[in-house]
């Protein structure tokens, strides 16, 4: 005998699953539930795991006054909802915004940037003294690929060239990533079927 | 609040939070640990305002719109999730908790399953090796599904070997280009912004 | 009715996938370097290091990323160290809470004493910040209410640079902001749990070493387990992830002898 719990999930699980024929009653149903129970759970989620640890808390019981400032301009953030008052949300956005910027610049000159440049100027010739296949393979891939998103100058003569290669090497990249993509929704679907299946109707052990 | 005035806090905190990356003193230290505070709580209650918005959408859509019974629904889930939470906690057991196990989660997952299918009939329909380009991206992904297969494996454990390289080098140099031309291209949109010259952010002039 | 061609694909599809799962074969599978350079940073930790756990996926990615995770977690579980779990999405505070008890109650570990869930920060740029100074400062409670200096676990950890590495379980770019953020003021080790269309995504990070390793999809967690001698989800889906892979690349190949034969078929005419 299934719980509760399981057999309405199982039942969920079919009604979203009925999209597969086309649009109907029952997977609106279904897909307005998720909505509504998703953003609900989300606001729970953000009051009482952030709001309430990190600034009530810390606010009232522990008096950190300083902590005024961070609630009133979040309070700030709702004039967003006020046609005629929604300039005041600037203040918060600006701090959100500037903040983000300003970490941003080093980080990403140093994780994203540099760090994979210096990743990529390896040694081209192997201990044994032949040229690293590989290592050039990453050479070539990582510049010929740059040059493609180089549209500063018609990609003609020696760039169109480049371009071209680069166009080669985004095209192994965009079918790895793929079939990638294709293992990963699979597994979901598998994940799904198991639980159909197995749990719902007992089909398999 | 001017356009001038919202620019030049954007730009204090900007440069604010890039000093203190490269210092240890104990200012910078406490700039930083404030800073990313404020960021947390104002971030938080940006979420609430996404929460309080679709609130709205659906009450107007209620009284006025189409589809009423589906807002109904979706009012009714929005609801009773802070509702169970207040009652009877967030705990492991609590009905909370079965409503994210049993409804949200299973549901979701789901959402997410139907790719798969649309995955299969777009493979049908347009997964075409037109071009060399297109016929490279083909083969390119019918290695790797071949290889990461158990059976495709365990058949030919070259084709491993292989998607395994393709995977490794030409595939990871295309990545890697990108990722340094994100790297710059957020490095000069940060600048742009803390400058004052991106202000995209603030939304159309009035 | 109206049946279209796509829903002959759709129902070859659930079919294929459906019979392989009735017959419930397990091949094995070979383990990849990738997982074996995974697998072996955890066993060589001493006992009791501490590691910190980031749930940074949602529910959607969960029948993929489920299998591993756990595995992952049994492993840590099983050589004894402390595990700190946070979550940087909404949806993942929940799943990563569930999936700690399940895996800490299966060694026996104790809530508090073994591990613990600090919960869900929104702006994750802003908690890695945080935490790289102060984790008590992005976490002043935990998940069920204690207060961060009651909990026994956490009495070694200040900040990033007490943990022997962050796991980021994640079926997105989160992992990105553990690499770039937590690595100033003290370098951290990042271990990458992902959803396997995000390995690409993240390679160039493995191969220069921001990450130090990587294990991704259901095929990861079927090896993961097969290291752990310890069957599970992963294992199980494995005959029906070939099956869908198949049926996928007949698919591709049916539609390409179609197009081409239109093709000369234009060209002759």
């Amino acid at each position: 005998m299934i719980g509760p719990g399981t057999l309405i999930a199982g039942l969920l699980t079919i009604a979203i699953l009925t999209f597969l024929y086309r649009d109907n009653p029952v997977y609106k149903f279904a897909e307005s539930l998720l909505i509504g129970v998703s953003i609900g759970y989300t606001l729970v989620v953000v009051w009482s795991g952030t709001l309430v640890d990190s600034l009530f808390m810390p606010l009232f019981s522990d008096g950190r006054y300083g902590l005024l400032v961070p609630l009133l301009l979040g309070l700030m953030m709702f004039a967003r909802l006020i046609p005629r008052a929604s300039v005041l949300s600037r203040l918060p956005i600006a701090v959100l915004i500037g903040s983000g910027a300003g970490v941003a610049i080093p980080t990403m000159l140093e994780e994203r940037t540099l760090k994979q440049m210096s990743a990529t100027v390896a040694p081209l010739v192997g201990a044994s003294g032949w040229p690293d296949f590989s290592a050039i393979v990453i050479v070539v891939g990582v510049l010929t690929t740059l040059s493609y998103f180089y549209f500063s100058r018609a990609h003609a003569g020696l760039l169109g060239v480049s371009a071209r290669m680069g166009t080669y090497f985004l095209m192994i990249f965009f079918g790895a990533t793929f079939g990638y993509t294709v293992m990963s929704r699979m597994s979901t679907l598998i994940g799904r079927m198991e639980f159909l299946l197995t749990d719902f109707l007992g089909l398999t052990g | 609040m001017g356009r001038t005035f919202a620019v030049g806090i954007c730009f204090v905190f900007g440069v604010l939070m890039f000093v203190q990356y490269f210092s240890p003193h104990p200012a910078a230290r406490t700039v930083h640990r404030t800073v990313s505070e404020y960021w947390q709580i104002i971030f938080a209650f940006g979420l609430l305002i996404g929460v309080v918005a679709v609130l709205r959408s659906n009450l107007r859509q209620l009284r006025w719109g189409s589809d009423r019974p589906y807002r109904l629904v979706t009012l009714c889930g929005l609801a009773a999730m802070p509702i169970l939470a207040l009652v009877w906690g967030r705990g492991i057991d609590s009905p909370f908790m079965w409503m994210f196990e049993n409804v949200q989660a299973p549901m979701q997952s789901t959402v997410f399953a139907l790719l798969a299918f649309f995955v299969v009939s777009a493979s049908v329909r347009g997964f075409r090796a037109r071009s060399v380009p297109a016929a490279i991206l083909l083969v390119s992904a019918l290695l790797i599904l071949l290889s990461r297969s158990a059976l495709g494996s365990a058949v030919l454990p070259q084709l491993s070997d292989t998607a395994e390289w393709i995977r490794n080098t030409p595939s990871m140099s295309a990545r890697r280009a990108i990722l340094i031309g994100i790297g710059l291209g957020s490095l000069t949109t940060s600048l742009r912004v803390i400058l004052g010259i991106e202000q995209t952010w603030l939304g159309r002039r009035s | 009715m109206n049946v279209e061609t796509r829903h002959y694909a759709f129902l070859g599809l659930f079919v294929c996938v459906g019979l392989v799962m009735v017959i419930g074969l397990r091949p094995g599978v070979p383990v990849t370097a990738d997982t074996q350079r995974m697998f072996a940073y955890i066993d060589s930790l001493p006992g009791g290091s501490t590691l910190m756990v980031s749930f940074d996926h949602e529910a959607s990615s969960l029948p993929e990323i489920q299998p591993l995770a756990l595995a992952l977690l049994r492993h840590a579980f099983s050589k004894g160290h402390k595990l700190v779990g946070v979550a940087f999405l909404a949806e993942g505070t929940v799943i990563g809470y569930r999936l700690m008890q399940k895996a800490a109650a299966e060694y026996g570990r104790k809530y508090g004493q073994d591990y613990v869930y600090l919960g869900f920060r929104p702006q994750h740029v802003a908690a890695i910040l945080t935490m790289a100074e102060s984790v008590r400062e992005a976490f002043p409670q935990d998940y069920l209410g204690h207060d961060y200096n009651e909990i026994e676990c956490l009495r070694t950890v200040d900040s990033l640079g007490d943990v022997a590495a962050v796991i980021s379980i994640a079926d997105g770019s989160t992992t990105t902001y553990w690499m770039e953020y937590g690595q100033s003021p003290e370098r951290l080790l990042v271990l990458a749990v992902v959803t396997a269309a995000m390995v690409t995504t993240y390679d160039p990070y493995l191969a220069s070493g921001q990450m130090h390793a990587m294990v991704g999809g259901l095929r990861g967690a079927a090896e993961y387990e097969r290291l752990i001698n310890r069957s599970g989800g992963g294992e199980r889906g494995m005959l029906a992830q070939s099956a869908a892979h198949f049926y996928v690349i007949a698919m591709i190949v049916v539609g390409n002898v179609v197009y081409f034969k239109a093709r000369r078929k234009r060209a002759a005419s």
